[in-house]
């Protein structure tokens, strides 16, 4: 019974909010911008909700909500164009696509890797959205058992599992760029007692490293220099490419595409982490559990649709703690409990007494702006893979002027395009010397984090690290991390080979697997 | 012919000017620069006050967000720099007092007119698995293991922060102070347990106090207030009288224009202010978000500001956390 009048108020809403014109419109609209938001290199899906979030004061609550989460849908998803098609991540959440989507590019199948992504997001949001409806009491128990310990493990491990996977010969250069990217978060007033570090009594540093022009310089700067002196040719796309992809390909990737939602789910409704650390995440999970691991890189279809799919079921997940307890599972997430605020919505556990059907609006709206985006994401890909026709010498120098715009427009403060300048050479050799830039992002992103959470855990403790392998979910996060290190250490990797040869009775390995 | 006609210019060009001083302010749009983002408390609070005073005035309040710098100090600074006329006010909050010892410009709070529309006042509450069932037990159970039961209240120097320690001076137990970077964490870490105590607001909690996430035990005002669906949480002074000198340290969340604006303005903008705390709509707006109006403007404002700035500025610069000596400014000691 329960279930049929929850589908009944479920239909009841999705029809309200289609009747109305302007609702349609205002669907589109902001997909549409979300798209471009995300696909522009530094402007993200937490900067396009928070403008909009002050256009909605005066609007009624339900067109406010179909323009932030469309804004946000939209987004996450624009972010793998630029990484597809030009090497540079529109937003740290589709760094990972970058990984197998720009291969795939380089080989021709831009419009096939498009066409896939926009599916693979849509279905992660609808996952991301299915299980905040049916599972939301359950996941936000689990969110709960996350305290200062877990939350410094997360992040460590988010920053590891980067340099681990973006790493092209050395995993240890990835794992260094890491750390180069946690030093560079410790620039700044410490948060838990404003200790001045590495700030030089330079007034602009007092704030610390602002992520987006750290973002654009790291990734743009380096990717323009590289293809205007090498005359490389921007990636060729096939004529008469096929966006929409076709179902066997979605079928062969069904366990790639439910397996990542869940960890976009899972990682979302986490509090405070989201989309940035969900791609990375799922990625490094597909390519450990792929037979073929040595594909990921060159463009493998698994890799793209994984990241993808991760990164749009997250914002599922981040409404989970947003709507249940008030809290935003992701940076954008927070920027809508803002807008919520602003139109009296306070999301908590009474969230379903003071606004009833609240919930079920939330969920309708979300299905429609997944829809709104894969729609528009199949009609424009075919447009969009057409900018790869412009020559390198005109498209790389706008793509330049748009980080500087990118990084500019963030607090119009000319200290970060200094800043994304002096990124941007550093980045620049250290891509000459085969770093992988990711882990350096990535640091960046969760270095305040992991640093923030260490400090106030061990404050909680007293000193003590015991809690560390007390906690069960530390005790995971701990032996996820051990293994993730020791998989990358040659002598380990013999040992366990060893190992694995005396457990089944010393036979060659090939042997063993022929028997299944 | 020649007099006259001077006198007569004279006459004219004195009523123009009387007349257009008389009706002048506000003659056009207001604009509210509020110095934190869209959607926080301080956004909110101008945004519907100034809704009720353009009624009352006669003009359009258009409410901006200008954010950034150290304590809100890039909106107060763009406001400072325009004509003190009262055609653009500055939507501020307690936080900006800190502006000056943490470097973000060189004034003091005296250069602003503040109107304060109130806040929500400071409750403390524990975890709703701990065993304190009123705010004695906790008291006594921390007087008995001092720093053993941990605390949060916010970041280090925020307002909560310094209700936590006015608690802890006004009662003598001693709480371990965690730390967090929001109330939002402050609250999740209480609720999972890391913590104990969580001193916030009472719009900050009241979801979760509703939810029985987490149970209040007193307020940190001198009144006691009243949560539906909660209950009536009773006011810590009665138990602990020297809660009096120390506290109430209350959100100051309004707007200012610069002291030096014309009284006439002040006035009028004082009038309106006034009329729209009394509207429905403000009215509905600040029992429904659980916040106490105040309703001061004028000397009783300033008075309240200069005390908020030596009250933070201090703190700030015993726990170190401050760049420059409240000193510096002669921001005397509180």
């Amino acid at each position: 019974m329960y279930v049929i009048d929850q589908f009944t108020s479920f239909g009841l809403s999705l029809y309200a909010t289609l009747i109305s014109p302007v609702n349609i419109l205002v669907l589109v609209g902001a997909t549409l911008l979300g798209i471009i938001f995300g696909a522009l290199p530094g402007l993200t899906a937490t900067l396009g909700v928070a403008l909009l979030t002050t256009l909605t004061y005066g609007v009624p609550t339900e067109t406010a909500l179909i323009a932030l989460l469309s804004m946000y849908v939209g987004a996450v998803y624009g972010g793998s164009y630029a990484s597809i098609l030009i090497n540079i991540p529109g937003t740290a959440a589709s760094a990972a696509t970058a990984l197998d989507g720009y291969p795939l590019a380089l080989k021709g199948e831009a419009g096939k890797a498009l066409g896939l992504t926009t599916t693979a997001s849509f279905l992660g949001t609808m996952f991301g959205m299915v299980v905040l409806v049916l599972l939301s009491p359950l996941i936000i128990d689990l969110a709960l058992q996350f305290t200062s310990f877990e939350f410094f493990l997360l992040a460590f491990f988010g920053i590891l599992i980067s340099g681990t996977l973006s790493s092209r010969d050395l995993v240890y250069k990835g794992w260094i760029a890491g750390f180069i990217g946690l030093f560079m978060s410790t620039v700044g007033r410490d948060r838990l007692q404003f200790f001045p570090r590495f700030t030089f009594d330079i007034s602009e540093l007092d704030a610390g490293l602002e992520v987006v022009p750290v973002l654009l310089g790291a990734f743009g700067i380096p990717q323009i220099i590289k293809v205007l002196v090498n005359r490389q040719p921007l990636a060729r796309p096939k004529e008469f490419a096929r966006i929409l992809p076709e179902w066997g390909t979605i079928a062969r990737n069904a366990k790639h595409i439910v397996r990542s939602a869940s960890i976009g789910v899972g990682i979302g409704s986490v509090p405070g982490i989201g989309e940035d650390i969900a791609g990375w995440v799922s990625y490094g999970v597909a390519r450990n559990t792929s037979k073929h691991p040595e594909t990921f890189g060159t463009g493998e279809v698994a890799g793209v649709v994984s990241s993808e799919t991760a990164n749009n079921a997250c914002i599922g997940g981040a409404l989970i703690p947003l709507i249940t307890l008030g809290i935003p599972g992701s940076p954008p997430a927070a920027m809508l409990l803002g807008a919520l605020m602003l139109h009296n919505v306070t999301p908590g556990p009474m969230i379903e007494f003071e606004h009833p059907g609240f919930i079920l609006e939330l969920t309708a709206i979300l299905l429609l702006a997944s829809l709104a985006m894969w729609g528009l994401g199949i009609t424009l890909a075919k447009q969009v893979v057409k900018v790869l026709k412009l020559p390198a010498q005109v498209f790389m120098p706008v793509i330049a002027v748009l980080c500087v715009i990118g990084s500019y427009s963030l607090g119009l403060n000319v200290f970060n395009l200094y800043l994304m300048i002096a990124v941007g050479i550093v980045a620049y050799f250290l891509t000459e010397m085969e770093y992988p830039i990711s882990p350096l992002v990535i640091g960046v992103i969760l270095g305040p984090m992991a640093d923030e959470n260490l400090r106030r855990a061990l404050m909680v403790s007293e000193g003590s690290f015991a809690p560390l392998f007390q906690r069960p979910v530390c005790l995971l996060l701990l032996v996820v991390i051990v293994l993730t290190v020791m998989s990358q250490i040659p002598a380990c990797k013999r040992a366990k080979e060893r190992l694995t040869d005396r457990v089944l009775g010393r036979k060659p390995r090939n042997a063993s697997m022929d028997v299944d | 012919m020649k007099k006259t006609l001077v006198l007569s210019t004279a006459i004219l060009m004195a009523s123009v000017t009387t007349g257009l001083a008389a009706d002048k302010y506000p003659a056009r749009d207001i604009t509210n620069v509020v110095v934190w983002a869209a959607g926080g408390g301080t956004d909110l609070c101008n945004r519907v006050v100034s809704a009720e005073m353009a009624k009352i005035l006669g003009v359009n309040i258009n409410v901006t967000n200008k954010t950034g710098g150290v304590s809100g100090s890039i909106g107060m600074d763009a406001v400072y720099n325009e004509k003190p006329d009262g055609y653009t006010i500055a939507g501020i909050s307690e936080s900006v007092v800190t502006a000056a010892v943490q470097g973000g410009w060189d004034k003091r709070m005296e250069v602003w007119s503040p109107f304060i529309i109130g806040g929500s006042p400071d409750v403390v509450s524990v975890t709703a698995s701990a065993p304190y069932k009123d705010l004695k037990e906790l008291i006594e159970a921390a007087k008995a293991e001092p720093n053993k039961i941990k605390a949060s209240a916010s970041a280090a120097g925020s307002i909560h922060h310094l209700n936590l320690l006015a608690l802890m001076n006004g009662s003598g137990a001693k709480f371990n102070y965690i730390p967090y970077n929001g109330s939002a964490p402050a609250q999740n870490a209480a609720m999972s347990g890391e913590v104990t105590v969580v001193v916030t607001s009472v719009a900050e909690q009241q979801q979760l106090l509703k939810g029985k996430k987490l149970r209040p035990l007193g307020m940190l005002t001198p009144d006691s207030f009243t949560v539906d669906g909660v209950g009536t949480i009773p006011s810590s002074f009665p138990d602990y009288p020297k809660l009096k000198e120390y506290l109430p340290i209350s959100q100051a969340i309004g707007f200012a224009v610069r002291s030096d604006t014309p009284e006439d303005v002040k006035k009028t903008l004082g009038d309106a202010f006034e009329k729209a705390l009394k509207s429905d709509a403000v009215k509905k707006w600040t029992t429904e978000n659980y916040y106490t109006v105040s309703g001061k403007h004028g000397k009783a404002a300033q008075a309240e500001f200069a005390r908020l700035e030596s009250l933070f500025g201090w703190t700030l610069f015993e726990l170190g956390a401050a760049k420059f000596s409240p000193e510096k400014f002669g921001i005397p000691k509180p």
